[in-house]
Order: structure tokens, then sequence, then C-alpha cells
């Protein structure tokens, strides 16, 4: 709360945090801080908060469903089924609205769901929950709608289709309150529904045979789990586009420090998804004034550096490399 | 009273080849038995078989008189704990919090433990002498160590049975002896039932009251259906009479020298260049047989 309030005030325009509150106080006048603070600043920090717990906690479903270090929340597809549903939009020339908003993020929300749900059920095919068809099933998945947003883009013509890849990389502007508590919700939501299950992934990091020998149903814990991560990330994905690095280093930061117990991770990823995002975004605003970085750059320039300390500093303590 | 029976069981992964055919045994309750036999004759998959990891289509199996399939997994899970062969390290999860994922069954509705779990979970640590490392990472403990972390874990499920595959694989003698002497302490200070599987006939014919011999049993749908039975493809009974030294040598293939010492017999497999022993003390010279 502290950084969001402190990075509400940081900014190109500088807002004093005195001027705010004057500005609740006598809503008649115009007040630029506070007409700045609540609808330029505000949302955009909610969104971000938003948008790092959400990525961060499905980071530590994935890690911890496919017993992969390497697993993100966009693992699965899910980011190129978003630039597909995106892309279709654009192309397809639509130009209805809903509730006076472009679809564009409804498309991408649905190319996202779409694209885990097609990576799920071909998995499935092979008969059991496995690892290794999971992945290798969104791998593929996942170059051959790349390829196939490659064409588009290339047959396509026109500026909107870059419109839509500066889009894809990422970017923190919503207004809209309504979509805000929307997508909050559903990520509160999911973090909830996740925190329940928490000790069953426990259980399941030790595989799924010895996971059901303790006593928990494999199948509705990966079903519940991974449906959960994935509808946080297309909320994500369609709130923001794509961000990267926030929901592999959170998750695998966080455990470094305080330890594997998923009971402790969600809730603590999801804060610290929160305030590294949040903070991340308003250093993007700021760094190099009056023009805006796009926040994923900032996230892996930031990010890396810091993650690779935490893994040099308590890799040795915990042994979970090896 | 049986913790388990088994009757007319017989499982194959692919139809053409069944692994186990028409096994029929019962496990009385507090009884430790051992699953003995060469590879491939199908202990592990019997082992998954009564913990319900495979399911098997002919024959049944029941746990506390009730089929294997009529448990749902939490239920089965406050039955029968289980300790496998391998580890997968993942995350670096202590020794203590590995074991308290036993508890998992028991957890409260917000998923913590409570006082008596920990009970439990202490409890299991001092039982297989694990307390000291308890909060080591699982992944910078040596092999015996693990084993006996996830033989903590197995006591810590509080089941009334135990099943344990090779659980002194890879371990030096002192520890084996050890992990024997806690599993038969577990048998008779808390009257839990033990199946283990092991490769290590010494030991089971030393701990446990009786063994169940697996002959390596590979068979085609044809003989199936016309039933032949040429040879027994499995025996049960008191350690004394299954362990035979024609049985043993019938069944892994191998000649041994057995001997006893005190009560307890014991096997020794001869190599191709071991002279033909039937004493302890046989002159060096003697000649070598077949």
């Amino acid at each position: 709360m502290v950084v969001m309030l402190a990075c509400s005030l940081i900014g190109t325009e500088s807002v004093s945090l005195k001027a705010v509150c004057r500005g609740v106080s006598e809503k008649a006048t115009v007040n630029p801080d506070y007409e700045i603070f609540i609808k330029v600043r505000l949302p955009r920090i909610i969104l971000a908060a938003i948008v790092g717990a959400a990525l961060a906690s499905s980071g530590v479903v994935f890690q911890a469903l496919l017993r992969n270090p390497l697993a993100d929340p966009y693992i699965l597809g899910i980011s190129s089924g978003a630039g597909l549903g995106t892309v279709i939009a654009v192309i397809s020339g639509i130009n209805w609205t809903l509730w006076g908003r472009s679809p564009i993020a409804l498309f991408a929300f649905a190319g996202a769901l779409g694209t885990v749900w097609l990576v799920w059920f071909i998995s499935r095919l092979t008969g059991k929950f496995h690892v290794t068809g999971l992945l290798l099933a969104g791998v593929v998945v996942n170059a051959f709608f790349s390829a196939v947003i490659m064409f588009l883009t290339s047959v396509a013509k026109g500026q909107e289709i870059h419109a839509t890849i500066f889009w894809l990389m990422g970017n923190m502007t919503e207004e809209d309150f309504f979509v805000l508590w929307m997508g909050a919700g559903c990520v509160l939501v999911g973090i909830l529904i996740l925190f329940n299950i928490s000790p069953q992934l426990n259980v399941l990091s030790f595989g799924e045979e010895d996971a059901k020998s303790i006593g928990v149903n494999t199948a509705r814990i990966h079903t519940i789990a991974f449906a959960v991560a994935a509808f946080m990330t297309a909320v994500a994905v369609s709130l923001s586009g794509l961000i990267g690095f926030v929901g592999l280093v959170i998750p695998h930061g966080v455990r470094l420090v305080f330890g594997p117990d998923h009971r402790q991770l969600f809730p603590l990823s999801s804060i610290i998804g929160a305030i590294f995002l949040v903070a991340a975004d308003t250093l993007a605003r700021v760094i190099i004034a009056p023009a805006q970085l796009p926040v994923g750059v900032l996230t892996a320039i930031v990010g890396g550096p810091f993650f690779l300390v935490l893994l040099i500093k308590y890799s040795k303590k915990i042994g979970w490399l090896g | 009273m049986s913790a388990i029976e088994v009757d007319n069981l017989s499982f194959g992964y692919t139809p053409q080849s069944m692994i186990l055919k028409d096994i029929s045994f019962d496990v009385k309750s507090g009884t430790f038995l051992a699953i003995a036999g060469p590879n491939g004759a199908g202990k592990s998959t019997l082992l998954n078989l009564m913990c319900g990891i495979l399911i098997s289509k002919s024959g049944t199996i029941r746990i506390d008189s009730k089929t294997i399939e009529s448990y749902k997994t939490e239920a089965l899970a406050k039955k029968v704990a289980v300790v496998r062969q391998e580890f997968v390290p993942v995350f670096g999860f202590s020794v203590i919090e590995t074991v308290l994922m036993a508890r998992t069954p028991y957890f409260n509705t917000f998923g913590f433990e409570d006082k008596a779990d920990k009970q439990i979970v202490n409890e299991a640590l001092q039982a297989t002498d694990t307390t000291r490392f308890a909060m080591r990472p699982l992944g910078n403990l040596s092999g015996g160590e693990r084993q006996r972390v996830f033989i903590a874990r197995a006591l810590a499920q509080d089941t009334p049975i135990l099943l344990l595959d090779e659980p002194t694989s890879f371990l030096d003698l002192k520890h084996q002896v050890k992990i024997y002497d806690l599993l038969k302490s577990a048998q008779l200070e808390k009257g839990k039932t033990i199946v283990a599987v092991t490769h290590d006939i010494n030991l089971a014919a030393q701990y446990c009251d009786e063994i169940l011999l697996l002959r390596e049993h590979t068979i085609s749908p044809t003989e199936l259906q016309n039933n032949s039975q040429t040879d027994q493809n499995y025996y049960i009974g008191k350690t004394k009479d299954i362990f035979t030294p024609e049985q043993v040598e019938k069944v892994f293939g191998v000649r041994t020298f057995a001997g006893t010492v005190g009560q307890e017999k014991f096997f020794i497999p001869l190599g191709k260049l071991a002279k033909d022993t039937t004493k302890i003390n046989d002159k060096p010279n003697s000649s070598p047989s077949k």
C-alpha cells in the first residue's frame, strides 16, 4: 500500500500528496493534482498491482504443476493465443464496441483461454496428466500460433497491426474502473482458490503417485490449479498485454528467500509480484520522462540482476538446484 | 483378521503379456510380509496394485474387507501408507515440511496443521532418528537419511498398513539393519501390517514373518485361455517354509550357498567361478560343480 501510494505521486508531473488531499475535500474547484491522481495514476497503479499479483501467483502454479523451474504463465501458449486473438480482432476490422470499448481485449482473452484449453485437450489425448506431454503440446501450439500471427501480419496491411504489436508488448493504460474492479475481483478469487489447495500442491511436488498415496485427488487438483492459473493469466494478458519475467522470477525469488511451502508462496508471491510491477511501471514512466518505456523492458532489466543475486546468495542454502 | 486380501488377481500392462496371474493371498493384521523374486516378476506392480495406483481388471484386492476401488483417495491414504524408491527433487522442501505433508488429509479448512499433527510428526521424526536434521532440505541428505525421512512421512500418515518398495536399496549394511529394526518395531509396538518388496532375501528371512515369492511369469493369452498351469508362479507362507535352497534356486535361477546362523537361514548367490560349497569351511580345491 505504501509503495502504491508513493508510486502514485511520482511521475512526469509531480503531484503533491497535500494537494490531492485537498482535492478530496474541495470537490467543486478544479484541482490538477487531484485529477491526475484519480484519473491517471490510480487506475494505472491498481492495474499494475492486479497484473503483478496474477502473473506471480499463476507462475507459482505452473512451476508446481509442471515441476519445472523454467515454467512461467506463458509457457503453455497463452501469449501466442492472446496475440492471435488480438491480430484477428484487428484484421477482421471489427468496429463494434462493447460498453463503449474496443473488443480487442476480449479477443485477447478468448484467444488466451482457447489456446490453453486446446493445449490441455491435446495433452489429455495421451491418456492422463503427463508433464512432458503438456509441455510439448504447449510448445508446439505456441510455435504454430506464432507462425500464424507472423503470416497474418505479413499479409495484412495498414498501421493497426503495428499498434497491435505494441499493445502486446505490454501497456498499462486502463482507465475504466469497472474493468479494473472486475479484473481485481477475478484475481482475488483466483488467489483465494489457489491458497485453498496449496497443501495439496505441496504434496504434488513429490510426484503424482506420492501425492495419491498421501491422499490427494491429483486429477481434481490438477484441473482446478490449471484452470485458475490459466484464467488469471488470461485476465492479466487481456488487461495489459504481455509482461514477461514477473511470472518466472517472482515465484523463484520468493521460494529462494521464504521457502517452498505453497501456503506462504501464494500470498507472498502475489503481494511481492504486485509491488514489483507497480514499482517497475513507475520507473518505466519516469526513467526517460516525458517518454515512457514499455514496462516489460524494465521488469527484465531490473528483475534479472536482482534475481541472479538472490540465486547466488540462497541456492547453496536450500540445495534445490542439485 | 486380514488387513489385505488378494483374490485371483491378474495384471498386465498390455493384454499380450500378463505379469501377474491368478494370485491369491491374505495378509493377516500385524504381519510383516516380504515380497521377493527376480527382476520383472511383478513385485513393484503388485505393490502399486495394493495401494491403488494401478487398478486391475481381473481379481479383487480388499483393504480391511472393503474393495480397494470403493475407497476415495483420501480414505485410502488413511489406511495405507507407501514408501517408494524414486525421489523427485523439487523446490527444496525441508525434512520437517516433507514429513508434515503426510498430515494433509487431516489439515483444517485453512490448510494448516494442528497440535496433534505436530505431535505425530515429532514422534515419526524421533522413531526414524531424523529429528536432528529436521530443518535441512531434502536435497542435501544422503540416500540413507532421505530413506528414513520417507519412512517417517509414511509413519506420520498413521495408517494400519505400511507398504515399502525396496526400502534398503542403496543403503550400507548398518543402515539396512537400522531400517529393518525400525520397521520391526513399528510392527511389534504399533501393530502395523507391513509389506515390503525386497531383493535382500537374507534380511527378509531375518525380519519377516511371511514371504511371498514371485516367479518371473510372462504368459501369452493363449496360455491364459488354455489355463495350462505348468508350474506354480508364486509361493507364499511362513518364512522358513518358503526360503528353502531348492525354492530360492528355482525362483531366482541361480546357484546359492545356503547356511544357517542360529535360527536364521542365509543364502549367498554363487557365480560361475564359485566352487561348489556345501559347508562353510569347505576345502578350496574341491571340484567345481556343473
